[in-house]
C-alpha cells in the first residue's frame, strides 16, 4: 500500500515483525504480572504501548486483520489504563486470551497464513467496553461494532481513511438543496483564518494557493477586521477571503485543503446559486452536517488527559539496534583472528612469540571475543516467554491445572543457542503436561493439590547453560516404559537396565509411550528429537524422575556455538578436537589397567575404581592395523552428562587450543558423534568430537555397530 | 529546494517506512526514536517540517510539540502528528500543544506527501 520499493518494504516489514515480537513479549510479561496481582500504571501503560505499536505498524503494512484486532484490544487497554475498566482477575483473563489471539494474528500476518478466528474474543472485548466502560462514556453510541465480515475483519476500516479530518473541525455549511439541485454554478468558499491560525505553523496563504491551483479565484478579501497599523500583530490573521471555484471540483477535494487549518477558523463551502463574480452569499453558521469520516468505532478516551504517562523502566537504557548478520560477521572475523593467532603461535618459536608480543595479542583477541560474545547474549526470557501461552492452551486442551514457576529468566545465552532451544523447550513442556501432570482428580486422590506445578529454570554453570523443566506429576512409569521399549525392539527382553537407563529410553528414537497419540505431545516427534536437537547444539539432555513425585528434564547447553576451548588429540594419524569442558584428566595406561569385562565393554582402573572405557579407534572403526594397544595410548577421562565419568582411549595428545567451530550441519550434514570441524594452525582440518553423543547415547551406532546396552 | 523532514517515532519500521515513502517523493528525511531525541535532532538539523508520533517512551509527542514550540526559532515550523489515535480529544490536545495537523496511521504515501506539501510547499 505504500510507496516504498518492494525490496525495501520487505526489509522494513521484517523489522516490523521483530518489533511485534518484542511488543508481544512486553505485553505478555505485563499481563502475566497483572495476572499475578502486580497491577501498576507502569505495567498497564507498557502493555498498552506494546499493543498500540503493533497496531500502528500493522496498518502500514496492510495487515488488516491484525490491525482490526489490535485496535479493539487497544481500546480495552486504553480503558483499563484510564481506570474505567478495573483490571481484576476476570478482565485480566480476557486480556490474556486477547493477547493469545493477538500473537496468532501476528504469526498469521508474518507467515501469510489465515488469521485466527477472533470473533468470540472481539465480542468479549466489546462487552468489556460496553459494560465496564459505560461509566466513562456518557453516550457510547453502542459502538455499532459493524458485524465482522467473514474474515473477522472489523469496522476499523473507517479510520483507514487516511487523512482523517484534523481536529474534528468546525461546522461546514453545505446546503443539501444545493447538492441535490441542478448543475448550479461553481463553489463559493469563504475562509477566515482564526486570529492565531498562523501560530502553529499553519499558513493561510498556502490554503489559498492550493485552492488557486485547483482553479480557484479570489473574489473578495474582507479587510474590515484589519486594525490600525500600530495595533496590528503581524503574526495574527485578520482577513476573510471569498474564493470562487469551478463546479467540476469535488467538495471533498476542497475540504481537504482545509485539513490543517486551525479549528476555530471560518470555513464556509457552498454551491453558488448565482454566477461567480456576483456578491457572495451571506455566510451563516449552518448546523453542521458532520463531515467527519467518523470512526464507526467507539473511541475511548482516557479520563485523565494523558499527562506524561508513567513509563516502564525501559527509559534510561541507551541502546542501538544492529542487524544480527553484522554481529555474525564480526564473530566470524574474530574466529579467523583466533585461527591466525594459532597459526602464528604454531610457526613461531616461544622466544619469537615473546619478542613479537604474541601472548599480549592473544589476550586482546580473547577479550574482543568475549565482548562480541556478550553482544550476542540475550536473556533466556525470550525463549521462556512462549511458555505461558502454550500452557494456557495445553490446560484448555487437557483440563489439567498447571501453575508455572520460572527462575533465572535473566540468564544470558547466545542468540544462536536461544533460537534453537525454543522447539526442545516446547516439547519438554508439552511432555510435562501431557505425561507428567495428572488430572486434578487424580492429583487430589494422590493427596496432591489439584494444581500441578511446572518449574522452568535457567542458570549458568561454567561454560554451560542449564535449562530445566521440572514437574510435580506422576513421574515416569518405568514398568510401562520398559515394556514399551521391549515391544518396540529398542531393548532386548532380558536386558538389565538401571532406573536411569529406563528413563532415558524416553529419548530413544521411535519411542512413544502414549497409547494413543494425543494431539499434544504426539505430533510425530518424540523426546528423541529433543535429544538430537540439543545434542546438535553440543548440549545434552538428562532425565530425572521419582515415581509419584515428578520428573525433570535438564538441558545442558553450551554458552556459545562459535568458539571452543579444545584439546587436540591424535588418532590413527588424524587429528580431532575434544572439547576441554568435557575433559577431567588424562591417563597413560599401564599394562593391566584396562580390562575387558564383556565383549565390547571395557573398563579402566583408576585409583581403585573402575570406569567404563571406550576406544575411539573402535567407535570410528579405524582399520585394525592402525589400532594401538592401551599401553601405547592415552585415555582421556571425560565427563558425560548421563553416564558420569567415562574413559576415551585415543593415540596421543597434541596440545590445547581454542578452535573456531565450523558447522557440519550447515556445510555438510549433521553427523552423530561429531560436533563440527575446525581449521587448525597449519591449515589442516580437524573434526570436533561430541563426547556426549559419542560415548553416551544409546542410539549411537553409526560408528560402533554394537552400540550401547541392547 | 529539497525539504528536510524530521520524523519522530519509536518504531524503527515506521521510521523506515516513512523514510522510504517520502524519500521516493523527493523529501529528505531524518529520524529520531523518541521525543527527547527528537528535540535534540530539531536543533541539529532544523527541519522544514516535523512529523511526530504521540505514544512514545521518554518524551511523548505532546511534550515534544510543546517543547519545540517553546523554541522561538521553531514557532513557525509546521508540525504534523502521525498517530494511530484519532480521538478528537487527543487532536485538540495536539492542537493546543502547537501541532499544525493530524494524520492518522496507517498512512497512504501519496496522501501523506500531499498533506506535507499542504503545510510545507
Amino acid at each position: 500500500m505504500s510507496a516504498a520499493g518492494d525490496d525495501g518494504l520487505d526489509e522494513i516489514q521484517g523489522i516490523f515483525f521483530e518489533e511485534c515480537a518484542e511488543g508481544l513479549a512486553v505485553a505478555e510479561q505485563g499481563l502475566s504480572a497483572m495476572a499475578g496481582g502486580q497491577v501498576s500504571a507502569d505495567v498497564i501503560a507498557g502493555v498498552f504501548r506494546a499493543v498500540h505499536s503493533i497496531k500502528g505498524g500493522s496498518g502500514a503494512f496492510g495487515h488488516m486483520a491484525l490491525l482490526a484486532f489490535s485496535h479493539r484490544f487497544e481500546n480495552v487497554l486504553d480503558e483499563v489504563r484510564g481506570g474505567a475498566i478495573p483490571p481484576d482477575a476476570a478482565v485480566t483473563g480476557i486480556m490474556l486470551g486477547a493477547f493469545d489471539i493477538l500473537s496468532d494474528h501476528v504469526a498469521a500476518a508474518q507467515s501469510g497464513g489465515t488469521p485466527p478466528a477472533d470473533a468470540a474474543m472481539l465480542e468479549q472485548l466489546d462487552k468489556l467496553l460496553a459494560n465496564k466502560g459505560a461509566a466513562a462514556e456518557p453516550a457510547p453510541a453502542p459502538a455499532e461494532p459493524a458485524p465482522a465480515d467473514e474474515f473477522g475483519f472489523a469496522p476499523v476500516a473507517v479510520d483507514l481513511d487516511i487523512l482523517d479530518d484534523p481536529f474534528g473541525f468546525e461546522p461546514v455549511a453545505i446546503s443539501l438543496d444545493d447538492l441535490a439541485g441542478e448543475p448550479a454554478g461553481g463553489w463559493t468558499v469563504r475562509f477566515g483564518p482564526s486570529r492565531d491560525a498562523m501560530a502553529n505553523g499553519g499558513e493561510p496563504i498556502l490554503v489559498i494557493r492550493e485552492l488557486e491551483r485547483m482553479g480557484g479565484q479570489i473574489l473578495d478579501a474582507d479587510l474590515s477586521a484589519l486594525p490600525p497599523l500600530r495595533d496590528l500583530d503581524p503574526e495574527e490573521s485578520y482577513c476573510v477571503w471569498t474564493i470562487g471555484l469551478p463546479a467540476t471540483i469535488d467538495e471533498a477535494d476542497i475540504r481537504e485543503c482545509f485539513d490543517f487549518v486551525a479549528p476555530d477558523s471560518l470555513i464556509d463551502i457552498r454551491r453558488q446559486e448565482t454566477a461567480p463574480g456576483a456578491a457572495p452569499p451571506k455566510p451563516e453558521p449552518v448546523p453542521e452536517i458532520a463531515p467527519l469520516p467518523a470512526p464507526a468505532l467507539r473511541v475511548v478516551e482516557t479520563s485523565e488527559p494523558a499527562a506524561p504517562e508513567a513509563r516502564p523502566a525501559d527509559a534510561p537504557q541507551q541502546t542501538i539496534r544492529v542487524d544480527l548478520s553484522k554481529l555474525d560477521q564480526l564473530l566470524n572475523l574474530i574466529g579467523e583472528l583466533v585461527i591466525q593467532g594459532s597459526i602464528l603461535s604454531d610457526r613461531l618459536a616461544p622466544a619469537d612469540q615473546e619478542r613479537v608480543e604474541l601472548p599480549q595479542l592473544a589476550r586482546l583477541t580473547r577479550q574482543i571475543q568475549d565482548n562480541v560474545m556478550s553482544l550476542r547474549a540475550q536473556p533466556i526470557r525470550q525463549a521462556f516467554s512462549r511458555v505461558p501461552r502454550m500452557l494456557r492452551d495445553l490446560m484448555a486442551a487437557t483440563g489439567k491445572q498447571v501453575v508455572l514457576e520460572t527462575i533465572g529468566e535473566t540468564t544470558e545465552v547466545d542468540k544462536g543457542v536461544l533460537e534453537k532451544i525454543g522447539d526442545p523447550l516446547t516439547h519438554m513442556i508439552r511432555n510435562a503436561v501431557d505425561h507428567g501432570i495428572e488430572s486434578p482428580e487424580e492429583r487430589l486422590a494422590a493427596g496432591k493439590s489439584a494444581e500441578g506445578t511446572i518449574r522452568l529454570s535457567a542458570e549458568q554453570k561454567g561454560a554451560r547453560i542449564i535449562v530445566r523443566v521440572a514437574d510435580d506429576g506422576r513421574g515416569i512409569d518405568r514398568a510401562r516404559v520398559r515394556a514399551k521399549a521391549i515391544e518396540k525392539g529398542i531393548v532386548s527382553p532380558d536386558a538389565v537396565l538401571s532406573d536411569e537407563e529406563i528413563d532415558n529410553l524416553i529419548c530413544a528414537p521411535g519411542f512413544s509411550t502414549a497409547e494413543t497419540i494425543s494431539n499434544i505431545s504426539g505430533r510425530g516427534v518424540g523426546m528423541d528429537v529433543v535429544r538430537s536437537n540439543v545434542e546438535a547444539l553440543g548440549g545434552r539432555v538428562e532425565i530425572h524422575s521419582v515415581p509419584g513425585e515428578g520428573t525433570s528434564f535438564t538441558m545442558a547447553l553450551p554458552l556459545t556455538l562459535a568458539i571452543l576451548d579444545g584439546m587436540i588429540v591424535r588418532l590413527a594419524d588424524q587429528r580431532f578436537v575434544l572439547p576441554l569442558s568435557n575433559v577431567v584428566e588424562t591417563v597413560q595406561p599401564v599394562a593391566g589397567q584396562v580390562k575387558r569385562v564383556s565383549p565390547g565393554s571395557e573398563v579402566i582402573e583408576l585409583r581403585g575404581a573402575y570406569l567404563p572405557m571406550r576406544r575411539a579407534s573402535e567407535l570410528f572403526a579405524i582399520a585394525e592395523h592402525q589400532r594401538r594397544a592401551p599401553e601405547e595410548s592415552v585415555v582421556i577421562i571425560v565427563e558425560s552428562g548421563v553416564s558420569g565419568l567415562v574413559g576415551l582411549m585415543i593415540d596421543t595428545i597434541e596440545n590445547r587450543r581454542e578452535v573456531v567451530i565450523k558447522s557440519l550441519e550447515d556445510n555438510l550434514y549433521p553427523i552423530r558423534g561429531l560436533g563440527g570441524a575446525t581449521i587448525l594452525g597449519d591449515g589442516s582440518i580437524a573434526l570436533i568430537l561430541d563426547i556426549d553423543a559419542l560415548i553416551v547415547s544409546p542410539g549411537f551406532n553409526k560408528f560402533a555397530p554394537k552400540g550401547m546396552a541392547a | 529546494m529539497t525539504k528536510l523532514i524530521l520524523t519522530v517515532d519509536d518504531s524503527a519500521s515506521m521510521r523506515m517506512l516513512l523514510k522510504a515513502s517520502l524519500t521516493a517523493q523527493g523529501f529528505r528525511i531524518e529520524g529520531a526514536e523518541d521525543g527527547a531525541e527528537g528535540l535534540e535532532r530539531m536543533h541539529e538539523v532544523k527541519p522544514d517540517l516535523l512529523i511526530t508520533d504521540i505514544n512514545m517512551p521518554k518524551m511523548d509527542g505532546f511534550e515534544l510539540i510543546e517543547a519545540v514550540r517553546d523554541v522561538p526559532e521553531f514557532r513557525g515550523t509546521p508540525i504534523l502528528v502521525l498517530s494511530t489515535e484519532f480521538s478528537d480529544d487527543k487532536k485538540a490536545r495536539a492542537r493546543s500543544a502547537g501541532a499544525t495537523g493530524w494524520i492518522t496511521k496507517p498512512f497512504d504515501a501519496a496522501k501523506l506527501g500531499a498533506a506535507i506539501r499542504r503545510v510545507c510547499p
